[in-house]
């Protein structure tokens, strides 16, 4: 089986623009989903590589509002990939949109934000789309087709350069079954630290990805490698004092390196009977984190944090070769294991050592009794983690066409375990003045192991109903969904150095005799684990495509989230963080898209409106029933419009778009809130048969608005859009 | 158990009975009495240890969790490191010189005890000191193990 050609041509140089402005088609999404994506009872956009090339899509975080309702905040550095949709999804751990690279699984957040060169499509499903993709595809599914060897002619060579001396090249080489594609990105940078006297957000980094097809009668292979480093500073947050948003300006380095593989190999086979699907990969990530963790010119603590994670999967699926006409099966099994030894010191300093060890301690102690000392004037609290996850799924869904109805049932039943050894240390000599002339050591441990399993049923049934239009090019259809999605649990790594904190200074004190009324808040290991969230989704949708100028979708769901993961404070701290699972969620909202595509003309609009609130969430101190969840918003817009004027064989293409997003709310207790924003990105671009030169401005107006929002050691921070940014490409079709 | 820390010796060259101490540890809980202002402050259900030296010839008494004045938003581990025992009467008595109590890691000079005497009588210990310018005083039963 071939895998079918595009039906136009992508690449804006052998532009086609007949083509180019048609309805895009996906090939990998469409497998896995075995209906059409018109067809398919969720709501969903595609984005084609010429869309992405014009709407400056460079990488996940640029489809923010594009995709109705799906905001990815733009800060921190590549592992950050905060997603957020439909009022669900966190700043760490598991995302809660699965990511699919060529129908392989990207098993890590931390590998999600790559640069997107030589992609032909995304394909962004939302709601709970568990059944097929599986793990933490719990708010959607983000699918991403990658460019094969027959969808170019020739080499294809680009280059870009724009503000903040970013260079962006590629070179991708089309030869017989391969596609080798290869990338450079850098830029010195947007955001001035202050206080280092350098910007604080570089980045540089590469791909190298190639990729294998080989096809013959009834049976198809592929082979990708996708291999990517980068080596870049970021976490760009200033604080936040008296309503005003200071610069960047903290002490220590800040700083991310990240290289990550992917291998993944296919077959699809018809046999007599079935046809049958095997894929597996192989997934390697090395990565090391530096951050000053209080962010500001004090030398308080930082933590570097270095992972080596091996991870493979595995999937199975068939279904039969004769479709039948009324019913479409599909059965599939799924399993996964991922390795990961993983170290993260915190190594306190000076200043952290007197504010967060020191003056807490001696404040319990009364002045005329003496006070405690350190001999260190850093030291570190080392973490060791060797984590072991896995997880094996079999799934069946049925799809059965009966007249204008289209009906789906599934079920999924996922099984999943994780065990973890842990070994946290400190080691410091204190004494106690004036009665110890002399420094004595003290050490502290904590070592372990624990584990935790979780088994989900994850049932989805839809309806989808054709209206008749009376004409073949016309399609409109209302679906009906009910399903089910998880994200999955794990364990808090991030609070061990918190947990060893309590420990030491609470048993330094007791090994000095001294015993406080209130004992220093101690982290226990109880909360080191934490559960699968949940939710169950109800939605109705109605879908309208004209084959040859229009696709509007309009959507309203009903997501009850369970066991809802929150980023907060471990107890009683005010530094560190932890996730938890906070009671209960839900989320109401409607979304809407409309693509237009004329012969020299097309537009899209996006727009969703989601309020998402506690059901149920109390902090053991606060009641947040009723509130909003945080650094959800509340509504997203897009509109984007491309207008072609073709100049004798040439075109020239003008792109103007704009996007909102809010408000938001930055705290469970809603007390700061962030009103709506806009941006204003567009270009212009001159187009030969073989040579296209852009002109891009993305955030024309200049407006820097927050996107991320936090607090450490009692104050404030925001990290702040990035600023107007204009950049000029060429692409050379050889 | 103080009775079996100390055991009997029949000198038969003499006919006097001459006490032996046999370094047991002993633990005791009962209720210290801090006399604060003129008020006397309880501390009840307080840990005594009674840890006699190798060669039995003195013991070290530490106090476990104390306060001294109930303002104060910490207890604190107290030890009279050199107290003297002798027998008579078929009491254990106790007594010590004037020394620098050991908390919080050394002596604390400012705590000096003064006035130390006290006494074992059967599973009872009793004994008073001044800690600094805190009359301080303990009465508590032998903790069974």
């Amino acid at each position: 089986m071939k895998i079918p050609l595009i039906l136009y041509i992508i690449s804006v140089f052998q532009v086609d623009y007949d083509t180019a402005y048609t309805m895009p088609t996906v090939d990998v999404t469409e497998h896995r989903q075995g209906i059409s994506l018109e067809k398919t009872a969720s709501p969903s956009i595609t984005i084609n590589e010429y869309q992405l090339n014009s709407h400056g899509i460079t990488n996940q975080k640029s489809l923010s509002g594009i995709v109705p309702g799906l905001h990815i905040p733009d800060y921190g550095a590549s592992l950050t990939s905060t997603i957020y949709l439909r009022g669900f999804g966190s700043r760490m751990e598991n995302p809660a949109l699965g990511m699919y690279i060529d129908d392989f699984p990207v098993a890590d957040k931390n590998m999600y934000d790559f640069d997107w060169e030589g992609i032909r499509s995304v394909t962004l499903l939302r709601g709970p789309q568990a059944m097929l993709y599986g793990r933490n595809a719990m708010a959607g599914a983000l699918s991403i087709q990658t460019l094969s060897s027959a969808d170019l002619d020739g080499i294809r060579v680009s280059a870009e350069y724009g503000t903040a001396n970013s260079i962006r090249t590629g070179i991708t080489i089309p030869a017989g079954n391969h596609l080798i594609n290869a990338t450079f990105r850098h830029t010195d940078g947007y955001f001035m630290n202050e206080c280092r006297k350098s910007l604080c957000d570089p980045y540089t980094g590469g791909g190298l990805n190639w990729k294998w097809e080989d096809c013959t009668i009834g049976r198809y292979l592929e082979n990708i490698v996708r291999a990517s480093f980068s080596n870049e500073g970021g976490f760009a947050y200033g604080s936040y004092r008296n309503d005003s948003i200071l610069p960047v300006n903290y002490n220590d380095e800040s700083s991310y390196r990240r290289f990550s593989l992917l291998e993944g190999f296919k077959v699809r086979k018809n046999h007599n009977r079935i046809t049958t699907q095997t894929s597996a990969s192989l997934q390697l990530l090395a990565d090391r984190m530096r951050m000053d963790q209080d962010y500001t010119p004090q030398s308080v603590f930082t933590l570097e944090q270095k992972q080596r994670m091996v991870t493979s999967t595995f999937e199975f699926s068939f279904r039969p070769v004769r479709e039948y006409d009324h019913w479409k099966p599909k059965t599939g099994a799924f399993c996964y294991f991922k390795a990961n030894d993983m170290s993260a010191p915190v190594e306190f300093r000076q200043d952290g050592i007197n504010r967060l060890i020191l003056n807490n301690a001696n404040s319990n102690i009364p002045d005329d009794m003496g006070y405690l000392e350190f001999e260190e004037t850093e030291f570190p609290v080392t973490s060791d983690f060797e984590i072991l996850s896995w997880n094996t799924a079999l799934y069946h869904e049925s799809i059965f066409s009966l007249g204008r109805w289209l009906l789906t049932a599934g079920l999924r039943f996922d099984y999943e375990g994780a065990w973890m050894r842990y070994d946290s240390h400190a080691l410091i000599h204190y004494r106690f003045v004036p009665n110890m002339s002399s420094f004595k050591p003290f050490s502290e441990s904590y070592e372990g192991s624990t584990d935790r399993c979780s088994i989900e049923i994850l049932p989805k049934i839809s309806a989808m109903y054709s209206v008749p239009t009376g004409n073949d090019d016309n399609m409109l259809a209302v679906y009906l969904t009910i399903s089910e999605g998880f994200r999955a649990g794990g364990f808090n790594t991030q609070i061990f150095s918190d947990i060893i904190q309590g420990h030491m200074m609470n048993g330094l004190m007791a090994d000095l005799g001294v015993y406080l009324d209130n004992p220093m808040p101690s982290v226990g290991a109880e909360h080191t684990v934490y559960d699968p969230e949940e939710a169950w989704n109800y939605e109705l949708g109605i879908r309208f495509i004209n084959r040859q100028h229009i696709q509007a979708q309009v959507n309203a769901y009903y997501m009850d989230g369970y066991n809802q993961q929150l980023t907060v404070f471990p107890p009683g701290k005010s530094t560190g963080r932890m996730m938890t699972n906070a009671g209960r969620s839900r989320s109401i909202g409607t979304e809407a898209q409309l693509s237009i595509y004329g012969e020299h003309f097309s537009t899209q609009f996006s727009y969703s409106l989601c309020d998402a609130r506690f059901v149920r969430y109390v902090d053991g101190n606060n009641d947040y029933s009723g509130n909003s969840v945080p650094f959800i918003p509340k509504s997203t817009f897009y509109a984007g419009a491309d207008w072609r004027i073709p100049v004798s064989a040439n075109s020239v293409v003008l792109h103007a778009d704009m996007r909102g997003c809010g408000p938001i709310s930055w705290n469970e207790s809603s007390t700061l809130r962030e009103p709506a924003h806009l941006t204003i990105g567009g270009g212009i671009s001159w187009t030969t048969d073989r040579i296209r030169l852009g002109l891009r401005g993305d955030n024309l107006t200049g407006n820097q608005h927050p996107v991320f929002y936090f607090k450490s050691v009692g104050n404030e921070f925001f990290a702040l859009s990035k600023p107007r940014s204009i950049k000029l490409s060429v692409t050379i079709n050889l | 158990m103080q009775i079996a820390a100390i055991s009997c010796q029949k000198n038969d060259d003499t006919n006097d009975t001459k006490e032996t101490m046999v370094p047991v540890k002993t633990d005791y809980i009962g209720t210290v009495t801090v006399t604060y202002q003129e008020q006397d402050y309880d501390n009840p259900d307080i840990l005594v240890i009674y840890d006699p030296s190798q060669d039995g010839k003195t013991v070290s008494i530490t106090l476990k969790k104390i306060k001294f004045v109930p303002q104060m938003p910490v207890t604190i581990d107290v030890t009279i490191p050199d107290v003297t025992t002798s027998s008579k009467d078929g009491k254990t008595v106790l007594t010590c010189d004037e020394e620098d109590p050991i908390s919080m890691g050394g002596p604390m000079s400012r705590y000096k005890v003064t006035g130390f005497g006290g006494e074992i009588q059967g599973d009872n210990l009793s004994f008073s000191l001044n800690f600094g310018s805190y009359p301080t005083r303990f009465s508590g039963i032998e903790v069974k193990q």
